[in-house]
């Protein structure tokens, strides 16, 4: 009988799978659980969450010998095999006397291991990084999980300013440093995106200096709404830290913040490339055309 | 050489044929009698493409060699198409890329130091960095991104300059850079007759008040079809304006065409004709059938927007417009067309989860309508397949499915207008200017990756001479109460399309099927 005659075999197998998926997309169309909504919509159920925990636990001994133990077996292998960081000015912040804000672009879940593996060890076993409530605590298990290897705790995007200052400003008198994001999102193109005042807020209202951090190639390895990471190369650039100006005010910090950000993307000239573009064109040349 | 295209009538050997269902795939037994038209095999591609790239610029057609066009201190300005072509986006490397890197170099070598490079995407979507990147290649983004390398902005009055009127009272604007140049080079990848020619200046770097001129229902009706540019008002009216834009700045063309090599290995099956079908294919296309079947449709999507075609580059012509597109357009047909004798009560096509405005993005309703009725049914020469009044079968799940990133305004204009009337000249009168001229739709063109406020509009439009033309519009396997908005009729299999179809056509109709993509230009005698 051949595979197309509709009378049996593959065929008829193939419906006999086909009227019971028809059924499960019945039902899944009937709750319309697929139903789509624009982007720029709030997730659902994206309401501030309770602040029930702060995640003490995380940062408490022996949860953070064991997150030691984790981050050096695990996650920091697994960062140099799938990116290959290379770190730029570590120099700038091996010696810190006080908790400092580390500010960084934000176009990846790749983002957050980059980070801590560009901080020296010290600075890095005291440092928590603010998560997004409406993200990673959504589900408690998740969260807790990510704390474990990531020292994260809830920062609300959608609360108050005094709900975001409270937490966070408790951390950094304790003496933890804080990873922070300003964009709020990561960048849906890896462009940096225009940075959140909460950032200079909390660094004026604690008086904590603040060290901008650009992330380059992140976005390769893991752009937003891919599961799983691809191997590629990333670069972190770490810059002085900074500190408000007398009558600045938390905006204004803000926007220097993200200047200093931007700068630090911007490639310094290289001596093999630099002049016209001509000159760059031509130092690009690949060595063998396959076509010569 | 590859076979050419053929009509197969369907008797009782003949297997089903697959139907392309959005991002899924659905085998169907077609009425014995019927006909199933398939498009050509690829052609074998150039060898060496580099090489015919550095001849066509060397012996140009009516023009002078590209090098002597060179010189130090000019202003030079290279346009190249947008993401929109080719469909699938083409595996690494891109012919524009070959052929951008030989100008450039061409370019450093006669000293030329002000050149810019500009996406020529007219009312389309901003392209993402990396979209800019696979079309242009790493290293002209590596040089010229962001400050050379840039994509035009319809929007932007700063950046646009009008450049006056043609004899039918058409308003022609161009890109500034473009218009101030000393020599604009235009890279263009031409998939369908549509593309090309003096249409790649006359919208790919206009402004909506430039593309409205052609681009409304009434000219879109008068063009049977557009993709035969002699008997397209569309491109009668782009010739027209592409004349004067090529009195105020030269222009050198050069055209690229590829073969219909359209899906890479994993989905062979769907390059083949069932007859062709081995164990493999036919395993291949159960694997995809269930997973498609069973995955959720952003899964699907994932799956089917990384997929790369491996086209080959079957041409490659430079020179002055006319004389290169006419070439250009000899290529296209060699590839694509396919004799067929007579037209059909019944037409079905299936529509696939791809079309030019929707490449990262799902097809939303309306896009399915404009891939559907304008670019699948346009594909013809002389006269539409399908006879005047017939039925027009599709097959798509039609999901109320948009995004909003890149088509927001998509959603305004399915929820809005269409519940209000589906008479394109009707909506044209009431909506035209209300979406062109939104300023939050201008912001996201502008700043955020959105398709032109008015192009929903244009998408629709391109379905009016289709509406028009067929009796009845049923699609298979869509949502209800979306195909109903449409203005179409819905049915939940092929059976229940011909069922139904028959109160149109009457008993025994005649059918065919065009077994689309890869692609064909159904040349109807």
């Amino acid at each position: 009988m051949p595979w197309y005659s509709g009378d049996g075999g593959l065929l008829k197998l193939t419906g006999a799978v086909g009227s019971v998926v028809t059924d499960v997309s019945r039902v899944r169309r009937g709750w319309r659980w697929s139903s789509p909504r624009p982007h720029t919509w709030p997730e659902r159920g994206a309401v501030v969450p309770a602040p029930a925990t702060d995640l003490g636990w995380a940062r408490v001994e022996p949860v953070r010998t064991i997150r030691f133990l984790l981050q050096r077996g695990l996650l920091m292998p697994f960062t140099e095999v799938m990116a290959h960081p290379k770190v730029e000015g570590r120099e700038l912040i091996n010696e810190l006397e006080r908790p400092v804000i580390f500010a960084a672009n934000h176009s990846s879940h790749a983002d957050t291991s980059l980070v801590l593996h560009a901080l020296p060890d010290r600075a890095r076993e005291r440092t928590v990084v603010a998560a997004a409530a409406d993200y990673w605590f959504k589900r408690p298990l998740l969260g807790n999980v990510v704390s474990l290897f990531l020292n994260t705790f809830p920062f609300s995007r959608t609360g108050g300013a005094q709900g975001q200052l409270h937490s966070s400003s408790m951390l950094l008198k304790s003496g933890w440093n804080l990873v922070l994001f300003p964009e709020g999102s990561r960048s849906p193109d890896g462009r940096i995106q225009e940075f959140k005042p909460g950032v200079g807020h909390l660094a004026n209202e604690t008086g904590t200096p603040v060290v901008p951090l650009h992330i380059r190639g992140a976005h390769r390895i893991m752009p937003k709404g891919q599961k799983l990471p691809l191997p590629g190369a990333a670069r972190v650039r770490i810059g002085k830290p900074m500190t408000r100006e007398p009558k600045e005010g938390s905006r204004e910090f803000t926007a220097r913040i993200e200047k200093a950000v931007r700068a630090l993307s911007e490639d310094a000239p290289q001596p093999d490339l630099q002049g016209s573009w001509i000159e760059r064109w031509n130092a690009s040349k690949p060595r063998d055309l396959p076509y010569d | 050489m590859g076979r050419p295209g053929a009509v197969i009538e369907v008797d009782r050997n003949t297997p089903p044929v697959m139907f392309h269902f959005g991002e899924g795939v659905r085998l169907e037994k077609l009425p014995l009698g019927s006909r199933i038209v398939y498009p050509p095999d690829p052609l074998e591609p150039i060898a060496h493409p580099e090489r015919a790239v550095k001849r066509a610029l060397a012996k140009p057609l009516e023009d002078d060699p590209l090098k002597s066009l060179l010189r130090r201190g000019m202003k030079l300005t290279i346009a190249f198409d947008d993401l929109s072509l080719p469909l699938p986006p083409m595996a690494a490397p891109d012919v524009r890329q070959l052929v951008m890197e030989q100008v450039i170099d061409m370019a450093a070598e006669a000293g030329v130091e002000d050149i810019h490079l500009i996406a020529a995407l007219g009312l389309h979507r901003r392209m993402t960095a990396d979209e800019v990147r696979h079309i242009v290649g790493d290293r002209i983004f590596a040089t010229f991104w962001p400050d050379r390398l840039y994509q035009h902005d319809g929007e932007d009055p700063e950046a646009n300059v009008y450049i006056g009127k043609t004899s039918q009272g058409e308003e022609v604007t161009l890109h500034k850079r473009a218009a101030e140049s000393d020599l604009v080079i235009y890279v263009n990848l031409t998939l369908v007759p549509m593309d090309g020619g003096h249409k790649s200046m006359a919208t790919g770097l206009a402004s909506f008040r430039s593309i409205r001129a052609h681009h409304n229902a009434k000219t879109l009706l008068a063009s049977r079809s557009y993709m035969n540019p002699p008997d397209s008002a569309l491109h009668h009216s782009c010739a027209r304006q592409g004349q004067l834009i090529e009195d105020t700045v030269r222009v050198f063309h050069i055209e690229t065409t590829v073969n219909n090599h359209a899906f890479p290995a994993i989905a062979n099956f769907m390059q083949k004709r069932e007859t062709d079908w081995t164990p493999q294919d036919q395993a291949m296309f159960l694997a995809m059938k269930q997973m498609t079947d069973i995955a959720p449709p952003a899964f699907k999507r994932n799956v089917f927007h990384a997929m790369r075609a491996p086209y080959g580059m079957t041409a490659v012509n430079a020179g002055q417009v006319d004389a290169v597109h006419e070439k250009t357009l000899e290529a296209v047909r060699n590839q694509i067309a396919v004799t067929v004798e007579g037209q059909t009560d019944i037409v079905t096509l299936g529509v696939p989860y791809l079309g030019p405005y929707n490449v990262n993005a799902p097809m939303n309703p309306i896009l399915v309508a404009c891939m559907g009725l304008g670019y699948l049914f346009n594909f013809y020469r002389g006269k539409p397949v399908l006879r005047k009044g017939g039925v027009l079968v599709l097959t798509h799940p039609c999901r109320y499915e948009f995004d909003s990133v890149q088509h927001p305004s998509y959603i305004d204009y399915f929820d809005e207008v269409l519940a209000d009337t589906t008479d394109p000249i009707e909506i044209e009168k009431k909506y035209e200017l209300r979406f062109a001229e939104d300023p939050w739709f201008r912001q996201l063109y502008r700043k955020s990756h959105a398709y032109h406020g008015i192009h929903p509009h244009y998408a629709w439009i391109w379905a009016a001479h289709a509406m028009d033309h067929a009796g009845d519009i049923i699609i298979v396997g869509g949502e209800r109460d979306v195909v109903h908005r449409l203005g179409f009729k819905c049915a939940t299999t092929l059976e229940d399309a011909f069922e139904m179809a028959e109160q149109t056509v009457g008993r025994h109709p005649s059918v065919t099927h065009l077994r689309m993509p890869p692609i064909m230009l159904c040349d109807v005698e």
